[in-house]
């Protein structure tokens, strides 16, 4: 087989358990989260995403794709160039790439402050130092490749607030 | 909402014309309003619209400041890609490029009014 026909091959792996989620859900609306974000190398951005932020890995079509899922979100790894379609160039020429934003998944933790100081001796690099917000505690790390990503703690307070909304649904 | 709910924040210039783009056009609703801050949500995923004023715009130690754009993105998943386009682009929505199609399906890039990418994507059959 083709290299192309075995990433043709994952990719409708991929996009076959995206439908079985989709007919779960009660609307046309699909259950499943998903959020893509775009990376210089396939395998250093999964060794990143599984083994310092925890992350299962779902798929992966060698360097060119990568699927990984975490409480509730699945996070679509798209390089700047290969054959799939987020690594296409725009029609003006301009070529998708990594950082260079500020938008991100929220991870939340029971922990914050924990999480920051294992994630630094771990060598991963920090925007900035915890701050806090009005629901809750926030900080901001990157990938190896300058995507954002934010872990969030929310205070009681907001948890509180949270709760009867919940309910009413 | 579901204990699965999945937050994603964007900043926005401006929180109630990102609310609009996100309620008029893309079926997300309001979870809460205020100038600063708002949230929406679309099934599990609850978009976090934060605006300059916003905790999250706070500028980082470095003294650069959070603002919209990028290429990291939401992905909706649309049952037919070419009448969802039509249909926004009647409304006035810019896109970034035309549908590609790639191994695993069709896709096309919307920008909400401060320029945050939105990915709509059809699987392939």
């Amino acid at each position: 087989m083709s290299r192309m026909k075995v990433f043709a091959l994952a990719m409708m792996l991929i996009a076959g358990a995206q439908s079985v989620s989709a007919q779960d859900a009660k609307t046309s609306i699909s259950a499943q989260v998903r959020v893509r974000y775009i990376v210089g190398d396939i395998p250093v951005a999964v060794d990143f995403y599984t083994n310092k932020l925890g992350f299962k890995l779902d798929g992966q079509a060698g360097p060119y794709f990568a699927a990984l899922s975490r409480d509730g979100v699945q996070l679509l790894l798209s390089p700047s160039k290969g054959p799939g379609g987020a690594s296409q160039p725009m029609p003006n020429g301009e070529r998708p790439a990594p950082g260079g934003g500020w938008n991100r998944i929220v991870l939340d933790t029971p922990d914050l402050q924990g999480d920051v100081d294992k994630l630094r001796k771990e060598g991963v690099r920090f925007r900035n130092d915890v701050i806090v917000g009005l629901g809750g505690n926030q900080v901001l790390l990157d990938d190896p490749f300058g995507n954002v990503i934010e872990l969030f703690q929310p205070t009681e307070a907001y948890q509180t607030r949270e709760a009867p909304r919940a309910d009413q649904k | 909402m579901t204990a699965h709910m999945v937050s994603v924040r964007h900043m926005v210039d401006d929180v109630e014309e990102a609310v609009a783009f996100y309620t008029k056009l893309l079926d997300f609703e309001v979870l809460t309003s205020f100038a600063a801050f708002a949230d929406v949500a679309r099934g599990n995923l609850r978009l976090l619209l934060s605006g300059p004023a916003s905790s999250a715009g706070r500028p980082m130690p470095d003294g650069a400041e959070p603002g919209p754009g990028g290429w990291n993105r939401i992905h909706l998943m649309v049952d037919d890609i070419e009448a969802e386009v039509a249909r926004l682009r009647g409304r006035g929505v810019k896109f970034r490029n035309d549908i590609v199609t790639g191994p695993g399906g069709s896709q096309i890039l919307a920008e909400d009014p401060s320029g945050n990418v939105v990915e709509l994507f059809q699987p392939a059959r």
